[in-house]
């Protein structure tokens, strides 16, 4: 991809998502029905959920990327893999953040162990880790491997975590929460809810590009200034 | 395969002589697991709740905390004078290195959940219930994908300025279902249970054993070498 | 990007595979390490005939450990290739490992085996026969087999290089690279590795030394090379190196290059 392949597409993508994200908000606050049960505070759940989606995907995405890396060595890969690391942290972050304000107005608490959202905070805690391995590491190239490992071994154990986490729950009952999968969703909420995905995915794609093209660049003009140093005789 | 099964029982046999001669790790985690069953019994009310009623979470728990002491050390020894260097260029396949570690460490998380058990038993008065051969799967099942997830993770930290700090964060996120089933596969058995009614525990925790030596045997290449 | 070597070894004789069991030549061709944006190897390329020395001088960063661990098979290449008796050697390759002995400034021991315990366990990883008859023989060929029972850690420093050199011939390699081999040893424990690396001259065995001190190495050197900044700016037998004192020559190809002229002298 050229710089202004990713810089025409990372404005596309905001602007579009931008837009998408306006017009949800106006569904959400003036069109959509008020969910019966829950009440106002059901609106969250149009934040809420394509954020997990997006947070989700964006870690299968690093998981993919850091495999490939592995295997073909490709910078660009890393570099993909780390973009999508950072858009899968923030999105995952809205999650959390979201889903407690909705449990404390819902439910009356903060944190219910409600399985996906502890799953949720699990999987922010792999990100952390992968940043962590990537920082902290002798050298750069050296963070780049690790941190790939830790991707492909937190992806593989996230279906196992899902399992336990699910399971667990349903060996200690607790108040009925969420019922998405219940009765089939009112068809403007459903609208609503593809309006937000369609906005989060877009607003994902153009926060990967710009960080994608802004990583590409840093690292070409680090490569740039120490080859000139080391012409200019600083021992290697 | 009969030198591979060799180069991975000669590293096995030295890391073992190595912590025989020093005790390092063994005499760490074994402090360990004592004071924190110490620590426990004051930490519990009686009046509410007897620490047996939370044995296999409290037991769990404790060989998480005093494995990941072990576990961290893996690579230690290996740094004295290059001696990692001198394992990576001989003609060992990479699994084999890991193979071997985490042999090696699963015998001595063995011994730590051996003397866990002991003390738990001593101070706490709890039973094995009445499958041992039940909870002796659970248990070894359980330790072993730590165990793995432990080594291969050891080997990541250990090139990280962070250290051994760093290993809890990044293997904790990844125990929750070695928890979730090996306490309750242990509390059904220390319940008195039959064997057959943690089945479902055992195949998790298989699984969890088996995918995180799999990954480990095929990406500790990636780990170690440049 | 790369030059070639000042000057090739002259008359390439190159091995039947079938021949390279205990004797091998050693070819480098264009081989580059890069870390990121550093070419810490740029272009090396050198031919050894079965049983020749190369010692490699060099200031520090040079890149000549980093040449030894790709001549070792411990990191990968960048570009270039290497062959052992002629054969193309691809990257972890078994056998080539268990051609090639190691000797580095570190010793790879393990202070808690005593020296013959350490001995055994590198034996086993490169399924040595015979073993035991081995490490004893190993072990009189360095003067240590009255210590073969006691802790390494209770070693002398020299005592130390000498068991590690005993390691890395253990399993009788084709090909010996020596790091450094002399750091942190004292001027008796020095003479007497000095003397224990000119019997690896017996003509089967192809060696690479590495040092950055030219007092060491260099009358036992049948070919010197000069790297500077990841190149051979300097590479020819020990005869062809100009009269004179070889540290006024070795200043001028390093400050040739380092003082920003560049190129060979």
């Amino acid at each position: 991809m050229s710089l202004k392949t990713i810089r025409w597409g990372a404005g596309i993508a905001g602007v579009l998502g931008v837009g998408l994200a306006l017009l949800f908000h106006w569904q959400v606050f003036f069109w959509v029905p008020t969910e019966a049960s829950m009440g106002i505070v059901q609106r969250i759940f149009y934040v809420h959920v394509p954020a997990a989606w997006v947070g989700f995907f964006a870690f299968f995405i690093v998981a993919l990327c850091s495999a490939v890396y592995l295997w073909l060595g490709e910078e660009r890969l890393d570099i993909a893999a780390v973009s999508a690391a950072e858009g899968g942290i923030l999105f995952t972050t809205i999650v959390l953040i979201s889903g407690p304000l909705w449990a404390k107005l819902a439910w009356g608490t903060w944190w219910t162990w409600e399985p996906r959202l502890t799953l949720t905070l699990l999987l922010w805690f792999i990100y952390v880790g992968y940043f962590l391995v990537r920082s902290s590491s002798e050298n750069e190239r050296t963070g780049r491997r690790l941190a790939a490992v830790v991707g492909i071994v937190g992806a593989l154990n996230i279906p196992l975590i899902h399992m336990s986490v699910l399971w667990f729950r349903s060996l200690h009952p607790q108040p009925v929460v969420l019922r998405t999968d219940g009765p089939s969703l009112h068809p403007d909420m459903l609208v609503t809810l593809m309006t937000a995905l369609a906005s989060f995915t877009l607003v994902f794609l153009a926060i990967f590009l710009v960080r994608y093209g802004a990583e590409r660049l840093e690292r070409e003009l680090r490569a740039h200034d120490s080859a000139r140093e080391s012409g200019k005789g600083v021992p290697v | 395969m009969i030198r591979y099964v060799q180069q991975v029982e000669a590293l096995v046999r030295k890391d073992l002589l190595l912590e025989l001669r020093t005790w390092d790790r063994l005499s760490a985690m074994g402090a360990f697991a004592v004071l924190v069953a110490v620590l426990f019994h004051y930490a519990v009310d009686r009046t509410l709740i007897h620490p047996r009623e939370l044995a296999a979470g409290l037991i769990w728990l404790t060989i998480v905390f005093g494995g990941i002491l072990g576990l961290g050390r893996t690579f230690a020894l290996e740094e004295e004078d290059g001696a990692i260097q001198g394992i990576l260029t001989s003609p060992v396949p990479k699994d084999a290195v890991f193979l071997a570690k985490v042999t090696g460490n699963f015998v001595l998380l063995g011994l730590l959940v051996l003397l866990i058990l002991f003390v738990f038993g001593l101070f706490f008065q709890v039973g094995l219930g009445g499958n041992p051969f039940a909870l002796f799967g659970v248990l070894s099942l359980g330790v072993l994908g730590f165990t793995a997830l432990g080594t291969l993770y050891s080997g990541v930290t250990v090139r990280s300025r962070m250290g051994e700090t760093l290993l809890p964060v990044l293997v904790f996120p990844l125990l929750v279902p070695m928890v979730v089933f090996g306490v309750r596969g242990t509390s059904l058995l220390f319940a008195g249970v039959s064997g057959a009614e943690v089945e479902g525990s055992l195949r998790i925790l298989g699984s969890f054993s088996l995918v995180a030596l799999l990954a480990g045997a095929f990406l500790f290449r990636f780990v170690v070498e440049d | 990007m790369s030059s070639p070597p000042a000057r090739p070894a002259e008359g390439p004789s190159r091995e039947s595979p079938a021949e390279g069991e205990r004797t091998s030549s050693l070819e480098a061709h264009a081989l580059v390490r890069a870390f990121g944006p550093i070419r810490a190897v740029d272009g090396v390329s050198f031919e050894l005939l079965p049983g020749e020395l190369l010692t490699v001088f060099g200031p520090n960063g040079a890149g000549k450990s980093t040449l030894l661990n790709l001549l070792a098979g411990a990191l990968q290449p960048s570009e270039g290739e290497i062959r052992m008796g002629g054969r193309l050697r691809s990257h972890g390759e078994v056998e080539w490992r268990q051609q090639v002995g190691i000797l580095s400034h570190q010793t790879f021991l393990y202070g808690h085996l005593t020296a013959e315990e350490n001995l055994r366990f590198y034996g086993r990883l490169f399924g040595v026969d015979q073993i035991e008859d081995r490490i004893h023989e190993r072990l009189s060929a360095v003067e240590m087999d009255h210590r073969k029972d006691d802790l390494v850690r209770t070693f002398s420093r020299g005592m130390r290089q000498r068991l590690s050199l005993a390691r890395a011939l253990l399993h009788d390699p084709a090909i010996v690279l020596l790091d450094e081999p002399y750091t942190g040893l004292d001027v008796h424990a020095a003479a007497l590795l000095r003397d224990l690396l000119s019997s690896l001259k017996d003509g089967r065995r192809t060696v690479v030394l590495v040092t950055h001190d030219l007092t060491q190495g260099l009358d036992l050197a049948d070919r010197v090379a000069i790297q500077v900044r990841g190149r051979f700016e300097f590479f020819g037998s020990s005869v062809e190196l100009p009269s004179g004192p070889p540290d006024a020559f070795y200043r001028s190809v390093v400050e040739g290059v380092l003082g920003g002229a560049g190129g060979a002298p």
